[in-house]
């Protein structure tokens, strides 16, 4: 009987949050320098890496929990969840699995931007010009990066309200970096999250010293090469 | 350091093309003979790079490529007025001159390989404005199918629009005019070396233009030296002219690589507008269709990002040969600059010891 109310309540809860800006007006200003260093080269610390079936098990039993149209298997006690339902959770989660691939990250960072490349995607970049975030609008969607505290957001909205968020904390040593990302989508009642950590690493000098060119493309030398 | 000045100043030193010639003694007071063609200067252009650096990217503008564009640019359309046989010498110079017989003078608004939009003023050392105007142009080919032919710019049609708008303006003066512009050139250069002697001769009214109220006798020995400093100052000009052809010899050829890829993003942008508006045809909320999303997305910033990788490698290429010719121009420069104050403070001083007068 206190089902009902409490569904209700938690549906309301839902809903106000999914309202809420991932990036407000706060986290897009700061003063002084970045609140964070996260400069470097980051690889993939697979062990204390996010399951991603695991995250989805948990995922699909809160759904299956607070589900409108709660069907409980043979098992009581057990919830199921209608296909739907299963199937915009996974394709997040099929989504965040790709996106969150990269082995390594790398990230450089002035009083400007913060670019984090990523391998076979593009670099996040977050721009700040006097404090003040600078996001990026294009035809398909729009970037743009925060500060929460020393954690870096990085916010991007596409189409069809689909809705990728990045948060980066680096540990207090530097050595160790967290990033947590979320995909949303409108077709789906809840969000997918992963977590992903890498290790600060340095990388060995280059045999070759090369830099790019537009008319010989990369030229490489033994020796020192001055652009 | 006086010596070589002296010597200057008491010798013929021989003409560069273009110069204004010495006039023999003893002539009537009008300093010039009917002038057929007017010198012109043309300043490196202002890069147009807005000073707010959050713009930069949305705009797609490159600040260390603008400012290489500004040197290079006034040098092809150097070459396009030297080609018309309309002109004196047509020279580029570093900095803005006043007191040179044609100045031009321009500003980078727009050039993403496919569009190049110059702001072209031009002014004569009377004040006259003869330009103020945009020009735009569009590339008509492609450096691919030119088989990388060099010399031929793909905006020629826009440099020929500028030469016929200066020669549409000059064939609107007469002759008595345009020798009268020759003449204000010399005596501002004059003033600007020695006022207490030339200062008289010119009057400035408000709207900037500059009327001659008398002029110096064709064999006034000032007169003499001026032009013989102007004719070393010359050698220094055209010594400068020749370092931005050299320039423009030594990166055209990447600059058009520069321009050919900037179309190409240009291309893609538009391939990439097409693709995103075929509707998917996987069910709205299935990976499929998300991952289409954040593809159509995730490519457009690898093309745009792309640029970013470009300019560090047109910079890796010709930045090291823009450095040096900056540096050694910068280097007569000063040389010039430097003249230019042992210059004034000598005149000033034959002046007082010939006319007995008091420096002002």
């Amino acid at each position: 009987m206190l089902r009902m109310p409490v569904m209700v309540v938690l549906c309301l809860v839902i809903g106000a949050c999914s309202r809420q800006p991932v990036i407000d007006e706060g986290m897009m200003r700061f003063e002084g320098p970045m609140p964070a260093d996260l400069s470097g080269s980051w690889e993939r610390n697979y062990v204390r890496d996010d399951e991603v079936s695991g995250v989805l098990n948990q995922l699909y039993y809160q759904l299956a929990r607070t589900s409108p149209d709660q069907r409980y298997s043979g098992n009581a006690g057990m919830p199921t969840l209608s296909q739907d339902d299963m199937n915009s959770v996974l394709a997040l989660a099929r989504l965040a699995e790709l996106i969150t691939r990269p082995h390594v990250l790398t990230i450089s960072q002035n009083e400007h931007e913060i670019s984090i490349e990523r391998e076979d995607d593009f670099a996040i970049l977050c721009a700040f010009y006097d404090g003040v975030a600078k996001g990026t609008e294009s035809d398909y969607g729009t970037e743009i990066c925060g500060w929460d505290g020393e954690q870096l957001v990085s916010n991007l909205v596409l189409a069809e309200g689909l809705q990728i968020t990045h948060r980066f904390t680096v540990s207090e040593d530097g050595t160790q970096l967290r990033a947590v990302t979320t995909v949303s989508s409108s077709t789906s009642r809840v969000p997918f999250t992963l977590r992903r950590f890498y290790t600060k690493f340095e990388r060995l000098p280059p045999t070759f010293n090369c830099i790019e060119t537009l008319s010989m493309k990369r030229v490489c030398s033994t020796g020192e090469l001055v652009p | 350091m006086l010596l070589p000045l002296v010597a200057i100043l008491l010798t013929i030193v021989p003409l560069k093309h273009g110069a204004a010639e010495l006039l023999p003694s003893g002539a009537d007071p009008i300093l010039m003979d009917n002038v057929s063609a007017l010198n012109i200067s043309i300043a490196v252009f202002d890069p147009g790079v807005p000073e707010d650096q959050s713009l930069h990217r949305d705009l797609q503008v490159f600040p260390r490529i603008r400012e290489i564009e500004a040197m290079f640019l006034p040098f092809v359309l150097r070459e396009t007025l030297v080609e018309t046989n309309q002109w004196g010498a047509v020279r580029v110079v570093p900095e803005a001159d006043v007191a040179v017989e044609l100045l031009v003078t321009g500003e980078i608004l727009r050039s993403d390989g496919e569009i190049l939009e110059l702001e072209i003023n031009a002014v004569d050392a009377s004040g006259r404005v003869w330009l103020d105007k945009v020009f735009g142009g569009v590339v008509t080919d492609n450096y691919a199918e030119r088989d990388n032919e060099s010399g031929v710019s793909a905006y020629q049609k826009l440099y020929d629009e500028i030469a016929d708008d200066l020669r549409i303006a000059r064939d609107q003066l007469d002759q008595k005019t345009l020798t009268n512009v020759v003449e204000i050139s010399l005596l501002r250069y004059a003033i600007q070396l020695a006022p207490s002697a030339f200062g008289d001769y010119l009057s400035r009214s408000a709207d900037g233009t500059f009327t001659v109220h008398s002029l110096p006798a064709r064999n006034d020995p000032m007169l003499d030296r001026i032009q013989r400093i102007r004719h070393t100052e010359y050698v220094i000009t055209d010594t400068v002219d020749s370092k931005y052809q050299m320039l423009h010899a030594e990166i055209a050829s990447v600059y058009d690589l520069w321009r050919e890829y900037r179309r190409k993003f240009i291309e893609y942008q538009v391939e990439d507008v097409r693709r995103a508006q075929t509707p998917s045809s996987a069910p709205r909320g299935s990976y499929e269709a998300i991952k289409n999303l954040y593809d159509i997305y995730k490519w457009d910033r690898i093309t745009a990002q792309a640029q970013d990788s470009w300019a560090v490698a047109f910079n890796n290429e010709v930045g090291p040969k823009v450095d040096a010719m900056e540096t050694r121009v910068a280097e007569l420069e000063g040389w010039v600059d430097q003249q230019y104050v042992d210059w004034h403070r000598l005149l000033e001083e034959l002046f007082e010891v010939e006319t007995g007068l008091d420096r002002q």
